[in-house]
């Protein structure tokens, strides 16, 4: 249902290319300069940019690429919500995993 | 703008008007790509769980977890140089979704030319992918690599890194194969004589998909 002219759409595609480009590319710039200069430091600050970085690439992909943006609503909606349980399992099975560390920690399974 | 697709769809749907003004086969693709998702994330999440079940990097702990940056650190007839050939992989992944959507709109205006063209791209870009994921294989399979083991840290790692690229380029070359399909028939004029190329974009969502799992592996295992 896209209600953008044919050259705006072409102009559109290109544009998103962009932006996809740069974002990896400052993802890969982050690391590099995190495994360069700063190898020492934790690595969470950055883990937690990577995430935001990734769902910004993930928006374009599916609203333009994908032309959710242009479908019905509740059709976005249709497909978005089922991905919510992703974002339980997402926590609960991290959670367990640092759980399992933590036993194999107090049971000297690792030395 | 858009040619919906008439042929068949009311005895596929018997439900009268397509819901959401889209049309049957486009629904019925994103189903399998809400479960295919599904798999997706399954895969990645054990991967999480795994992951952080391990000690995190440590050179001195060969249970620890890997470094990406110490496994992931050459290309054809270049090594020391971490990252660098994955960038060019996702850059290459990136460039054939752009490809796609160009063939999904010239398949609206209905040029058959314009879509042989842009469908030439993508086959083509997927085929440097899935090519460089082979090479970065046999590369890891060379130093040591293995499902239950290798020489970088935690035995894990390997496993789940062939699990994951491995399913991820196994959907890639599936992609190829019908963007193939596509093309041959695009090529015969199949599309033009069925009065829409509503096929492309069906499989434009598809090749899409790839790309937006890609941003996920592609974070999991080399950026994380």
């Amino acid at each position: 249902m896209s209600t953008l002219t044919q050259e705006e759409s072409r102009k559109r595609v290109w544009r998103v290319c962009g932006i996809l480009a740069v974002v990896t590319a400052v993802e890969i710039a982050a690391a590099l300069i995190h495994y360069n200069y700063m190898h020492d430091s934790p690595k969470s600050f950055l883990n937690i940019l990577f995430v935001v970085l990734s769902a910004a690439k993930a928006y374009y992909i599916m609203s333009e690429f994908m032309h959710l943006k242009y479908e019905l609503k509740p059709m976005v909606i249709s497909i978005l919500a089922p991905f919510l349980f992703l974002v339980w399992g997402i926590i609960a099975f991290l959670w367990e995993g640092h759980y399992w560390l933590s036993e194999k920690e107090l049971w000297h399974i690792l030395k | 703008m858009e040619a919906v697709a008439t042929t068949n769809a009311k005895d596929l749907w018997s439900g009268g008007d397509s819901p959401f003004k889209v049309s049957y086969g486009k629904i019925m693709m994103w189903y399998f790509l809400i479960s295919d998702t599904f798999t997706f994330a399954g895969l990645l999440i054990s991967y999480g769980a795994i992951r952080t079940s391990q000690p995190k990097h440590d050179a001195a702990n060969p249970l620890s977890w890997p470094d990406p940056n110490e496994v992931f650190n050459a290309g054809p007839g270049f090594h020391n140089a971490p990252l660098i050939f994955v960038t060019f992989m996702t850059f290459t992944l990136i460039l054939s979704s752009v490809t796609m959507v160009r063939a999904v709109q010239e398949g609206h205006q209905m040029n058959r030319s314009g879509v042989l063209k842009w469908m030439a791209f993508t086959i083509l870009g997927g085929l440097v992918f899935v090519g460089s994921q082979a090479w970065e294989w046999s590369h890891l399979i060379e130093e040591g690599m293995t499902p239950h083991g290798n020489p970088f840290g935690a035995s894990s790692f390997g496993a789940l890194f062939f699990l994951i690229t491995g399913f991820h380029g196994f959907h890639v070359s599936v992609g190829v194969l019908l963007n193939s399909w596509a093309f041959i028939s695009t090529y015969r004029g199949v599309f033009d004589r069925r009065g829409h190329y509503e096929m492309i974009e069906k499989l434009g969502l598809y090749w899409h998909f790839v790309d937006l799992v890609w941003v996920y592996v592609f974070l999991a295992f080399y950026l994380f």
